[in-house]
């Protein structure tokens, strides 16, 4: 019965000790600075994926880069850094892939152009030869 | 009361050591959704295709997932690992379809030249073999043409053939004197065929006789009734003899000159027909003939 309220009183030591420690790592760390370089690098590719036609390619994923940009805003305004910077890389992924999509969209769009014209001229050409026999 | 509790206590004790232990030696849990990020990362690394096809990209994807699989507390920034990889994925997946799409474009644009230097082949081909067709037919339709036209010369030259025949004998016809009569065409030869009481044609005086040669045989459907004549001078049957002996020297004249004998008869009429007074000598003359009636043709008037 004697060893509860001592091992009680061990941990209130223990405890009085480990707070003011994360207190005072609180205070020498501060609060994380504003990202910045996370907001702009997701402006930038946000950008880049209007020049190359996200937002008619593949809206849906430049939509959502432009929301979780809005989101990483507010949470800066709300000094939320951590989140902030998490929103921001989140928007710059987004609109990476929106502009890698368009990219293959494009690709793809140019291929089936080659396809369709070699498939007419084949077509036309056998079209011709049915009419000779 | 120790010696009550203790085996309680120690059992609450394995309880709790047991759960701690479970807790430590369970291998930490991996967030929520990195399982299907992975799968994806799997499912695009298995695709011949596109595996490798933006390197750069998938290395990054792969780095995201791996981080993204570490066992995290803070359930947001595992969250957003999670997306993060989700997105790479994506990314990576989207780069390595333009890379391979773009690979594709050599071999396309290849078959699609080839297509076209086909079609213009073809085309040509076509062209030439219409030209062809074409002159056969134009070549065709000139031989044609040229058909028509010798086939309307000869008509024209036939009719105009025919037209100058048609000339040719009222030329003969008025050259012969031939009289149309109800019998037929009469062509009177006079005495000068013979010598007086010869029945033997005079060496020149086939002249007429020649032209009904050459009258029956342009016109070989008409016969000929060919009857000798004499004046009153001499005996009846001397007359009557002599008379059919011309007529018969006549028809073998014709007979001899290619006539057919069928379309000739010959006969005597003597001294009973004269066409003139047998009183005076040129009344004897004119009485003393050979005529010559040439049928018309029963069906075609023309012959």
């Amino acid at each position: 019965m004697n060893s509860f309220p001592k091992r009680a009183s061990i941990a209130r030591r223990r405890l009085r000790i480990a707070l003011p420690v994360l207190l005072i790592a609180c205070a020498a760390f501060g609060k994380p600075p504003i990202p910045t370089t996370n907001i702009e690098a997701a402006k930038q590719a946000i950008a880049n994926a209007e020049r190359v036609d996200g937002a008619t390619l593949a809206g849906v994923d430049l939509g959502e880069a432009r929301a979780k940009l809005a989101s990483a805003q507010q949470a800066i305004a709300e000094k939320e850094m951590v989140a902030g910077a998490q929103y921001a890389d989140e928007a710059r992924a987004s609109a990476e892939l929106s502009a890698a999509k368009a990219g293959a969209v494009k690709a793809q769009a140019v291929n089936a152009d080659i396809k369709r014209a070699t498939n007419t001229l084949v077509e036309e050409m056998q079209r011709k030869t049915g009419d000779r026999k | 009361m120790n010696n009550t509790n203790s085996p309680m206590r120690s059992v609450i004790a394995i309880a709790v050591a047991a759960t701690l232990f479970a807790g430590c030696a369970s291998v930490p849990k991996k967030p929520a959704g990195s399982e299907q990020v992975r799968a994806k990362l799997t499912a695009l690394q298995g695709e011949p295709s596109l595996a490798n096809g933006a390197p750069v990209a998938m290395k990054d994807a792969e780095l995201a997932v791996v981080q993204a699989e570490i066992s995290q507390k803070d359930l947001v920034l595992a969250a957003h690992r999670v997306y993060i990889a989700d997105r790479k994925v994506d990314t990576a997946r989207a780069l390595a379809e333009t890379h391979f799409a773009e690979s594709e474009r050599a071999a396309l644009n290849e078959q699609s030249e080839k297509a076209r230097l086909e079609s213009r082949t073809h085309e040509a081909n076509i062209a030439k073999s219409d030209a062809m067709v074409a002159r056969a037919d134009a070549e065709q339709q000139k031989a044609v043409a040229a058909n028509a036209r010798s086939d309307a010369d000869a008509a024209l030259a036939a009719a105009s053939n025919s037209q100058q025949q048609a000339a040719e004998l009222q030329r003969q016809l008025e050259l012969l004197q031939a009289k149309p009569t109800d019998r037929g065409l009469v062509l009177t030869l006079g005495d000068t065929l013979f010598a007086t009481g010869k029945s033997e044609l005079k060496s020149g005086a086939t002249v007429n006789l020649d032209r009904i040669t050459a009258f029956m045989t342009e016109y070989p459907k008409r016969t000929a009734a060919i009857e000798g004549f004499t004046d009153s001078m001499g005996s009846d049957e001397m007359n009557q003899s002599l008379s059919q002996r011309r007529a018969d020297a006549v028809k073998n004249y014709l007979v001899g000159q290619g006539v057919g004998s069928t379309r000739l008869s010959a006969s005597g009429r003597g001294e009973n027909a004269p066409v003139a007074d047998n009183a005076s000598a040129e009344g004897r003359q004119q009485n003393r003939r050979v005529e010559v009636v040439i049928n018309q043709p029963a069906v075609d008037s023309t012959n």
